[in-house]
């Protein structure tokens, strides 16, 4: 392979994963579980970013998906009794499924309606959860005790386990991200977002390649549920509620839609720096809200934004 | 028979207040295109406002029509000025940004206005004095109407009307509908579009405040995050009318209340927001632009 270059910003990407890699050797444990879910957050957000930030769909409900993956394992493990490893795909086909069921008939409608309509799936997931349907979902306190994950009889119980488990989950998600760009359907997504009627009159489905975006999306997302579940051992409807979808979105937009770098930025800034300002615990949001607007103002396309769109390399080297 | 009077003449106040609600997120989407979720936080604060309001010049237990006026008149204009300040702050730098951006900068503002709420009047649940409207009811053969729902239902049809001949007859409504079918055009016409967004945002607003302290004189408790839950039912509200279309807003407002309150009184309240969403997906469905949007191409 030798048109492998060391840019500036492949450098700075492997320099952000060893940091990564070698965090939890400094830390103590409250904040390795924030790391964890940082990273489990992260997941999510770039499946976010593939429906909202890739194929344009306002999508405001992604923790459904989200919360579909961890019900999935959470159920299956503890109504069932399936160990951890069984339910991992399952928690990536039943979000999946229905993400391709409720987005088929919805996915012409224009952006705003289409916005409103994924906020209605998301509340009416929470209200099934919370009124214990079929009396599998333990109702508003959700489902406790969920097993750890074990692999050749070895428990994979340590904050350590999960971390690298999520960091494993986060690493195969920029996999599937980065080959994204120079698939067909990365093409395609790119075209659509850039002008739709064009790319229709070219022959390319929006109807399928959004329909798509939402499958991958939500499967990824599953996957992340799944992972979160076993971090905290259970699972309760309001991590899974319309405010977590709006952090979600937010996240993809504040640190750049379509962008690797913006994304898991957006996700630090929107997840991590709360944290760090635990101790503000009133003003914390105010002060939130503001930054939300201001970063709006001064970088409407979001703090790290795509240069070029998402351009394939190859198709960049004829502008240079 | 008498529990469907019943949850009609319930339907009907909740819807009427969705509906006044519902045209501030209308008539913005209309002509700047833009969600304003922050409208919703608008609401509550009206509430709180007006709480404040009516207890440091009345104090409790005064109840007259000067009382009335003097609290309904303040808010609302405070609520104006706050709306005008959110459009400016928030709003006016975005408008050439990307659509969501400014989405984000509102879904921002109504943090803000959330937190202000809760920093401000404590976060716990306020009670409403109750002596603000006479405690009058009338019994009609089973049927209960309390002064409050006349009042809601007069109000709002009053304030519906006045607002539908302003668009229809005003020069100012033309600029206003001129505006929101093509703001360049618009502009060149000789039109002050910063100045119709303003009056959009006045008006608006001040609709969302005579809500939010029908809201409060209604249901009394008031929550500094009970903005979200109105909001969102208003919101859902104009989508289904048709977001962007006035008379769509006045309808679906009254449509979602009559619907909420016949899933409460009939099926049960676990389910009323699944009911909801149901109702609203099926219109989607066969109405992709709600019922009395027109089917127009987002992008040309």
């Amino acid at each position: 392979m030798s048109n492998i270059n060391f840019n500036k910003n492949s450098v700075m990407a492997i320099g952000v994963l060893l940091v990564m890699g070698i965090f939890p050797l400094f830390v103590d444990s409250a904040w390795l579980a924030i790391g964890t879910t940082f990273l489990v957050f992260a997941v999510v957000a770039f499946s976010q970013d593939i429906i909202l930030g890739r194929a344009g769909v306002f999508h405001m409900g992604h923790a459904m998906f989200f919360g579909l993956g961890a019900y999935t394992t959470a159920v299956l493990n503890v109504h069932f009794g399936w160990p951890i490893l069984a339910t991992w795909a399952p928690a990536v086909l039943v979000p999946l499924v229905v993400a391709l069921l409720l987005a088929g008939p919805i996915i012409h409608l224009r952006g705003d309606y289409l916005l409103v309509a994924t906020i209605g799936f998301n509340i009416i997931f929470i209200q099934v959860l919370q009124n214990n349907i079929f009396g599998i979902t333990g109702g508003p306190n959700g489902i406790f005790g969920i097993d750890v994950v074990r692999v050749f009889g070895v428990e994979l119980f340590e904050q350590t386990h999960m971390y690298y488990m999520a960091f494993i989950l986060l690493g195969i998600t920029l996999f599937i991200m980065k080959n994204l760009d120079q698939s067909k359907f990365g093409r395609a997504m790119f075209y659509i977002n850039k002008d739709d009627v064009a790319a229709q009159s070219m022959g390319i489905s929006i109807r399928y390649y959004k329909l798509y975006a939402f499958a991958l999306g939500a499967g990824i997302a599953g996957a992340a549920g799944s992972m979160f579940a076993v971090q905290y051992s259970a699972v309760s409807p309001e991590a899974f509620d319309v405010i977590s979808s709006i952090m979600f979105f937010t996240i993809v937009l504040v640190g750049g839609s379509a962008s690797l770098p913006g994304v898991l930025l957006g996700t630090f800034v929107m997840f991590v720096l709360p944290e760090v300002f635990r101790e503000f615990e009133t003003a914390r949001y105010l002060v939130f809200g503001l930054a939300m607007i201001l970063t709006m103002i001064l970088r409407p396309r979001g703090i790290w934004p795509v240069k070029f769109g998402n351009i394939p390399a190859f198709l960049k080297k004829d502008v240079k | 028979m008498d529990i469907f009077l019943q949850q009609l003449v319930n339907g009907l106040t909740i819807g009427s207040l969705y509906a006044l609600v519902a045209l501030g997120y209308t008539m913005v989407y209309g002509v700047m295109k833009l969600i304003n979720f922050a409208h919703g936080d608008l609401v509550a604060l009206s509430a709180f406002v007006g709480l404040t309001v009516y207890t440091q010049i009345f104090g409790e237990g005064v109840s007259s029509l000067i009382a009335i006026i003097v609290v309904f008149v303040f808010t609302a204009a405070i609520i104006a000025f706050v709306g005008v300040l959110l459009e400016r702050l928030a709003y006016r730098p975005l408008r050439t940004a990307p659509r969501l951006s400014a989405v984000v900068s509102a879904l921002g503002a109504g943090l803000v206005i959330q937190n202000t709420i809760m920093l401000m009047w404590g976060p716990n649940m306020k009670i409403f004095p109750s002596n603000l409207f006479p405690q009058t009811l009338w019994d009609f053969g089973g049927v209960v109407m309390t002064f409050t729902q006349v009042m809601i239902l007069g109000l709002s049809s009053v304030l519906m009307v006045a607002l539908f001949l302003f668009i229809n007859k005003t020069k100012m409504g033309t600029a206003i509908r001129a505006t929101a079918i093509d703001q360049d055009a618009a502009k060149l016409m000789g039109i002050n579009v910063n100045r119709i967004i303003m009056v959009i945002f006045i008006i608006g607003s001040a609709l969302g405040a005579v809500a939010g302290l029908f809201i409060g004189i209604y249901y009394r408790g008031i929550t500094f995050d009970m903005g979200w839950l109105y909001g969102l039912n208003a919101f859902v509200a104009a989508i289904m009318g048709g977001i962007g279309n006035i008379p769509g807003a006045m309808l679906g407002g009254l449509m979602l209340g009559l619907f909420n309150a016949m899933i409460t009184g009939y099926i049960s309240t676990q389910w009323a927001e699944t009911f909801t969403f149901i109702l609203l997906i099926v219109i989607l469905i066969f109405r992709p632009t709600g019922i009395l949007g027109e089917k127009v191409a987002e992008k040309v």
